[in-house]
């Protein structure tokens, strides 16, 4: 899952990204307002997580220029700013959740969670695919009950998969939900993953779409 | 102490000296009506007494064998004592007269007179004591004859009495009148007064709304007023107050978020180097935190009281700052220089060392925070046409002209500024500068580049 974070501030943006890449998500930061405006356009991302008060351009401004343009991406936004009139304005202008800060930690990332799946129109966090099932709270995956040890990457592969199960994802959405923009990636490092996934799970999970990119199929 | 009531002092003084001024007036009265009638009666007198001395001359009376009494009608000693009646008045008891030879006998008298002579045989007036009165009495020597009128003093004492005390009367009888009206005048006065308590009194402890009275006097305006301008002055430092709290909280949010952040990766890291990591970075959100709260309390500081106005030197409030200062510009690699105009100046100004110290600690913390390493801050001191001139000046990069005004703001950073200033840098040094009558101006720095500060102090 790849999370597009907007926050000017230094100390707490770099909070923000190492708790969501600790949850295993893919973070991509940026620091103002014409930034964030140009990420959301080339879009890829899963959710937005969007401070106010920021340079160049105000958060506000910012998602109801991107919701202009068609963005679907689930915002939540974290602010300082807590009268009602403002949390209103915010979700009024596009965000689907309000945070007002200092915030618990915790209730960030259940969150974030829940932006996820709104975008996958589901009502509880655990994937669950034929005898998988991914649980994004714990970070687990099991396979018929049995616990599978995954390395950081293979568990944002398969969750990236598991949330549009029968959707082909490409090479380039899969390695950005990877790695982000500034990782360097092996030209074979997302095979790489795909192969161990399969070896560590079945074989049958992930199916190649030649030239295009992968999919987990719905189980049959 | 039971505070004196003003309506009772007016009304109590006022009809005190209603009452002397009565007095007064009828004591002259008394006494200048009791001349008069003096004048009067005397004069009637003698004339008694000459008509009586022509009648004796012409017309001897008696006959040798006792004196003639001239009695009066029975009846009129009984007559009441106010009324004139047909046959007289009973006043007429009152007055006597007697006819004496040269020898001293009496020839004819009132039956008021007694038998012997009132007064010595000596012409003119005088008192003479008879039946337990005083008489007036008038001597008049005519040929062989006394003629003696005389007239019982109390009767003159009973007119002027009577013409002082009607002439009081009517005042006296007044004077309830009098006090009952000025009473109601007081009362419709100082009405004002007492609706001003009552409004006071019902006052809740957050309305600090102006009060305005229905009716209002040159005596209570200026006291309404004053109470006005008081509450118009604790609300806008309420207003300050709150002003500063809510900002406060507004401002501590991101850093305490950041700190909380950082706490709980801390707490939930998976290896130590993560821990590591996320306990620095909370050492560094506390520090900035910390330097809030500090501007935080040095703008609130700076607001809330004047400073005191004593002659301070400016050169040395500098160095005060310049000693705090130091550590950082030399972590930062910045150079500090110092130019002062006079060399030797102690450029006094008006006002309070401490605050001025921390003017100039916040401009050189500003010019230190946007400078590259290796460029420098200047410090100057200039005494410039009958004022003192402190300037900062730095080789960051500057501030956008149309920015000059806004970075006064509390809480206002440049968008974009690099490092964790808490902007209330520049608004700590406007406020202190303009309590000390000092202006503050941002300027584009020497030779073009970066910033100088200008801050001038008029003497």
């Amino acid at each position: 899952m790849r999370i597009l974070l907007v926050e000017d501030d230094e100390l707490l943006g770099a909070g923000i990204e190492d708790a969501l890449t600790r949850a295993r998500y893919a973070v991509e930061w940026v620091r103002s307002g014409p930034l964030a405006l140009a990420a959301l356009e080339q879009g890829g991302f899963d959710a937005l997580v969007l401070d106010l008060g920021l340079p160049g351009m105000d958060g506000l401004q910012v998602l109801r220029r991107a919701r202009a343009s068609g963005s679907l991406t689930p915002a939540l936004i974290l602010s300082a700013r807590d009268s009602v009139a403002q949390r209103v304005a915010g979700l009024d202008a596009g965000a689907d959740d309000y945070l007002v800060k200092p915030f618990e930690l915790d209730e960030l990332l259940a969150r974030v969670r829940a932006l996820e799946r709104r975008l996958r129109g589901a009502a509880r966090n655990v994937l669950e695919h034929g005898r998988l099932r991914l649980d994004p709270v714990s970070l687990r995956v099991t396979h018929d009950g049995e616990p599978v040890a995954l390395q950081r990457r293979e568990f944002m592969l398969l969750h990236k998969l598991l949330a549009a199960p029968g959707q082909v994802l490409t090479r380039s959405q899969l390695e950005e939900a990877l790695y982000g923009w500034d990782g360097n990636v092996e030209s074979n490092a997302l095979d790489v993953h795909v192969h161990n996934l399969r070896r560590k799970l079945y074989p049958g999970v992930i199916r190649t779409v030649r030239g295009v990119g992968y999919v987990a199929d719905p189980p049959a | 102490m039971k505070p004196r009531s003003t309506r009772a002092l007016l009304l109590g003084g006022s009809i005190a000296v209603l009452l002397a001024v009565l007095g007064a007036a009828a004591w002259l009265g008394y006494d200048g009506s009791a001349d008069e009638a003096d004048e009067l009666f005397d004069a009637r007198l003698a004339t008694s007494a000459r008509v009586l001395a022509v009648l004796a001359a012409t017309q001897p009376p008696g006959d040798g064998r006792g004196p003639l009494v001239v009695s009066l009608p029975a009846p009129l000693e009984a007559a009441p004592h106010d009324e004139a009646g047909p046959l007289g008045h009973y006043y007429e008891t009152k007055i006597a007269f007697q006819l004496i030879d040269s020898g001293g006998r009496v020839l004819m008298r009132s039956a008021s007179a007694p038998e012997a002579a009132y007064a010595p045989l000596e012409p003119g007036f005088s008192t003479q004591r008879h039946g337990g009165r005083d008489w007036r009495v008038f001597s008049l020597r005519s040929g062989e004859h006394w003629v003696q009128a005389a007239e019982r003093d109390d009767v003159r004492g009973e007119l002027s009495a009577k013409l002082a005390l009607a002439a009081v009367v009517p005042v006296i009888a007044g004077i309830p009148l009098v006090a009952l009206l000025l009473a109601l005048l007081l009362g419709y006065g100082l009405a004002p007064l007492a609706e001003l308590a009552r409004r006071i009194a019902r006052r809740q402890p957050d309305s600090l709304a102006p009060i305005e009275l229905a009716r209002s006097t040159a005596e209570i305006a200026p006291v309404v007023q004053a109470l006005n301008g008081l509450l118009a002055r604790v609300q806008s430092a309420i207003a300050r107050e709150r002003r500063f709290t809510a900002d406060a909280a507004h401002e501590l949010r991101t850093p305490l978020a950041a700190l909380k952040i950082h706490a709980q990766n801390a707490a939930r890291a998976v290896s130590d180097a993560e821990r590591r990591a996320s306990l620095e970075r909370m050492l560094a959100g506390l520090e900035r935190a910390i330097c809030l709260v500090e501007q935080m309390l040095a703008l609130s500081r700076a607001t809330a009281a004047a400073p005191v106005r004593e002659p301070v030197s400016l050169r040395e409030a500098v160095d005060d700052a310049l000693d705090d200062a130091l550590p950082a510009l030399k972590e930062r690699g910045v150079k500090l220089s110092l130019a002062a105009d006079p060399p030797v100046g102690d450029f006094m100004v008006r006002g309070e060392r401490d605050k001025l110290a921390c003017l100039v600690r916040n401009l050189v913390d500003n010019a230190a925070r946007y400078s590259p390493a290796g460029s420098s801050v200047r410090v100057e001191l200039a005494s410039v046409a009958g004022a003192t001139r402190l300037a900062v000046c730095d080789e960051g990069p500057g501030i956008a002209p149309a920015l000059r005004e806004r970075v006064f703001e509390s809480y206002y950073r440049i968008p974009g500024a690099p490092g964790d200033g808490s902007g209330l840098g520049l608004a700590i040094v406007r406020e202190i500068a303009s309590q000390h009558d000092a202006s503050v101006a941002i300027e584009t720095g020497d030779g073009g580049r970066g910033t100088r500060v200008n801050v001038l102090f008029r003497s």
